[in-house]
């Protein structure tokens, strides 16, 4: 096992290095020139305040030094500074990060409660009334464009209804619980603060619930073929004949040999989803790396760009990482492939 | 089986069921609650920094307005005469190249320091010295204190635009001897060694009517009011302005999560209900479309019949429906509130025939391209449609118009350049004076980045070269109205209309005006 993840290691580092050299070579050659991008009309006319820019930028040097430097720093952990934000952005990402990490996490526990529990429901009633409904269901979770989905959620929701605040992770103003995990829910709670514990919840539903409509429709197609899948096998026609209960052969037989390749979709949907808030965060005026990300693309901020590009290949390379080593536990088979 | 199915079955629906429990049990906001703790104001940011001397942009404007007093201030969405702030009165000499101001007695900063003539002159240096986007304001000009309590502004030339441009929130005056402290500096070089804007952006050092509590460029910056301010208080202690897209502003003004929302389009405007009161005024913003003059950009759009075939070919009532209720045309460069505007007598009109004409003499099909940014809105306004229009109106008249959008990122970069061979672009004034709108001359900053090279139209620049040094306020109208009727007969760059500014706000707020100089007046609202 430990070789197994000594090698997974490996070829997950080899990756993270392409892939801040492809990030930092196709950024740099971006249209656009990020000095001036930042400067007004006048100050744009003005080669002096132009060159103070570059300079201050690093723009001024060439290509393959800004490189070395940028790796160099790297190494050191400091992944420059954002332009939009004057902060570094290391310190952005730890700042809008958990943001939506947090809402991709809630996003993939409602698919996976959702989605996986109807699912098993559609899969245990194939072909009956239920089934097809939940189908019909299934295919409009995956085909509803999901900004549609926001904005008619937001109006019935947060408009009409009144059940849940539109925009932001608390009210507007409220002072954020002491930072611990950056998870508003679960700082709240760690701070003992039950009223911010539930604005939080509050805030965080709604634009969930829309992230997740997609892959409940995904995981619930998913766990549907899984399980039938399973349940046509021997071993489960051998643990009903020794006269097991039905929830014993379910959870101990069937959902065991249809969890590995559902862990596979759960994981890679969980990074898609973090890398993809873009327009849910947009929408429900949600301060995650989404927001960060396009605001860096609209300004050229080319480290924040990189920053975003390399923090997002992480995360793709560390969910893989862990669903090749949860394969390895569930089935050993696999560790020895 | 059966029994396990069923139990499977109860287990999804109940956690299902548990979560649609759990949202529905979410606190709501009462709707009913008259009263406002925290003014909350939605607007789309384009905020990069707290520090005066280096802000130049709308969002920010709003902001610093509130946090730092300037020498002289614009009130009650009047933008034509500047009014006492921290100058409590003003003197000019005759030919305009000498101002002096008497700084009011008993202003304090909000750490307690009483603000004296030192930090004026202190704060502008900085601004100069700092190089930013808004240094541009003080060239030619240089500032001087012969007392604790008097600040001479000197001209290299006549310039009677200098009590407007000192209403700049990027001419607010910071408090000299904390800004030192912070790494802050006056001295030429500023721009290599001032290193105050990170205190700056955590800490406000001004004299205004507002404090920032915190400072965020993308998410929500949030302001109390200023216990030692001098001025009469604010009605809100607390201001939370967040950053959101003009759809979520929507949703948030009529669910009541926020009370004003700034950046809403007529179509959106339009679906509104309820508890909402809605101001419109015209913006000085000047949307506008330019042919390259340049013959090394295009032949066809640097010949005068391709402009007189632009000017006659577009139908501006039809550009201007498109704009939306309260929009109005611009008949001139300089925006209807401002001295000088043209008013519609000798207003160009759609003539297809003379337009239709002046394309033949072009040759067979006459091709450019329109190049506009796709990603970018004002006032709730996107380019895209205006450039379809002018595409179809153009098209009208036998010449073919290639759209060629962009992000604003790059096409930004191209008009700069003067690249363009046509382009479709807008002004924001960067001070309440029509000296602003010289930029749009031959030579000039816009004049240049429409191929209009000095020399180019010497009547229309000698008019430019006398208005700028008159002082007389009747002969300057007079100058600029001659500057811009040549300057429409020219025909490079054609003034398309003003759009129209609204404010939403909720009616426990009650109305908030657009205010022509800072957007918005934080501190004005409620009053």
């Amino acid at each position: 096992m430990a070789l197994f993840i000594a090698k997974r290691l490996g070829a997950a580092l080899l990756l993270v290095i392409g892939t801040v050299l492809v990030a930092f070579l196709l950024t740099a050659v971006l249209p656009g020139d990020a000095a001036t991008a930042r400067l007004g009309e006048r100050a744009a006319a003005d080669p002096a305040i132009v060159a103070a820019m570059r300079e201050s930028m690093g723009l001024d040097r060439p290509l393959y030094e800004q490189f070395a430097i940028y790796l160099g720093n790297l190494f050191q952990g400091d992944l420059g500074q954002s332009v939009q934000t004057s902060r570094a952005v290391l310190t952005d990402l730890q700042l809008f990060g958990p943001a939506s990490a947090e809402l991709a996490l809630t996003a993939t526990i409602i698919a996976v409660v959702v989605g996986g529990g109807l699912g098993i429901i559609a899969a245990l009633r194939a072909n009956r009334p239920i089934d097809n409904v939940l189908r019909a269901v299934s295919l409009g979770g995956v085909s509803v464009p999901i900004f549609w989905l926001a904005l008619i959620a937001t109006a019935i929701f947060s408009t009409q209804l009144r059940w849940f605040p539109s925009s932001g992770r608390l009210d507007a103003g409220a002072i954020p619980p002491p930072r611990v995990t950056g998870f508003y829910t679960i700082d709240s709670l760690l701070a003992g603060n039950l009223p911010l514990f539930a604005e939080a919840v509050g805030h965080l539903i709604l634009p969930a619930i829309v992230l997740s409509a997609p892959m409940v429709g995904l995981l619930m197609r998913f766990t549907r073929a899984s399980v039938l899948d399973v349940l046509g096998q021997e071993y489960i026609r051998a643990a009903e004949a020794k006269g097991l209960s039905g929830p014993s052969v379910v959870f101990g037989h069937v959902l065991r040999g249809a969890l590995v390749p559902v862990i596979t979709v759960v994981g890679t949907a969980f990074a898609s989803l973090l890398a993809g808030t873009v327009l849910v965060e947009q929408i429900f005026a949600w301060p995650g790396i989404g927001s960060y990300a396009y605001r860096a693309a609209s300004t050229l901020d080319l480290s924040a760009i990189v920053g975003v590009t390399i923090f997002v290949a992480l995360i793709y390379i560390l969910v893989n990482l862990a669903t090749d080593i949860l394969y390895g536990i569930i089935d050993p088979r696999i560790r020895r492939a | 089986m059966k029994r396990s199915a069923r139990l499977v079955g109860a287990a999804a629906v109940t956690a299902a069921a548990a979560l649609v429990f759990s949202a529905c049990s979410a606190p709501a906001d009462d709707a009913d609650a008259p009263a406002v703790e925290s003014l909350v104001i939605d607007k789309s940011f384009d905020l990069v920094t707290a520090d005066p001397a280096r802000m130049f942009e709308t969002t920010g404007g709003i902001v610093l307005h509130a946090v730092y007093d300037s020498l002289l201030t614009f009130a009650d969405g009047n933008a034509e005469e500047p009014l006492p702030s921290v100058a409590s009165e003003w003197e000019v000499n005759a030919d305009a190249t000498e101002y002096t101001f008497t700084i009011r007695d008993g202003i304090t900063f909000s750490d307690g320091t009483p603000l004296t003539a030192a930090d004026v002159v202190y704060s502008l240096d900085r601004v100069k010295n700092i190089q930013g986007n808004g240094s541009f304001l003080l060239d030619g000009l240089s500032v001087a204190s012969p007392d604790e309590s008097t600040v001479v502004i000197t001209s290299e030339t006549p310039n009677t635009a200098v009590p407007a441009i000192v209403t700049s929130p990027t001419l607010g005056i910071v408090n000299s001897a904390l800004v030192t402290e912070n790494g802050g500096t006056d001295a030429e070089g500023a721009a290599d060694s001032d290193t105050a804007e990170a205190f700056l952006n955590e800490t406000s050092a001004g004299s205004g009517p507002y404090m920032l509590e915190s400072f965020d460029t993308t998410t929500e910056t949030v302001l109390v009011a200023n216990p030692e301010y001098w001025g009469e208080a604010p009605v809100y202690d607390r201001v939370v302005l967040r950053n959101t897209t003009a759809e979520a502003q929507l949703m948030d003004i009529q669910s009541g999560t926020a009370h004003v929302a700034l950046d809403l389009g007529s179509d959106q405007i339009a679906g509104l209900s309820g508890d909402t009161i809605v101001s419109t005024s015209s913006s000085p913003t000047i949307f506008f479309l330019f042919a390259n003059a340049n013959s090394g950009v295009s032949e066809i759009t640097s010949s005068p019949d391709f402009r007189e075939a632009v000017k006659y070919g577009l139908d501006y009532d039809g550009i201007l429906e498109l704009a939306g209720e309260g929009a109005e045309r611009a008949y001139g460069i300089v925006p209807s509130s401002y001295l000088g505007a043209l008013g519609a007598d000798g207003a160009t009109e759609r003539d297809v025939e003379r337009a239709t004409a002046a394309a033949a003499k072009l040759g067979p099909n006459p091709t450019i391209n329109l190049e506009y940014a796709s990603d970018f809105s004002s006032n709730g306004l996107s380019m895209g449609p205006f450039a379809e229009r002018i595409a179809a109106q153009l098209a009208e008249v036998g010449i073919t118009v290639n759209l060629t959008p962009g992000p604003i990122a790059t096409t930004l970069e191209s008009y700069r350049a003067g690249t363009e061979q046509m382009g479709l672009w807008l002004w924001n004034p960067d001070y309440p004076d029509s000296a602003d709108y010289l930029a749009f001359g031959p030579g000039e900053i816009v004049g240049l980045r429409a191929g209009w090279a000095a020399g180019s139209d010497p009547e229309l620049e000698a008019v430019m070269a006398e208005v700028s040094t008159e002082t007389d306020a009747a002969t300057r109208e007079e100058l600029y109205q001659e500057f811009q009727k040549l300057h429409n007969e020219a025909g490079v760059i054609i003034p398309l209309f003003q759009p129209a500014a609204s404010v939403v706000s909720t009616s426990a707020v009650g109305e908030v005006l657009y205010d022509p100089v800072f957007s918005l007046d934080i501190a004005a609202i409620g009053r």
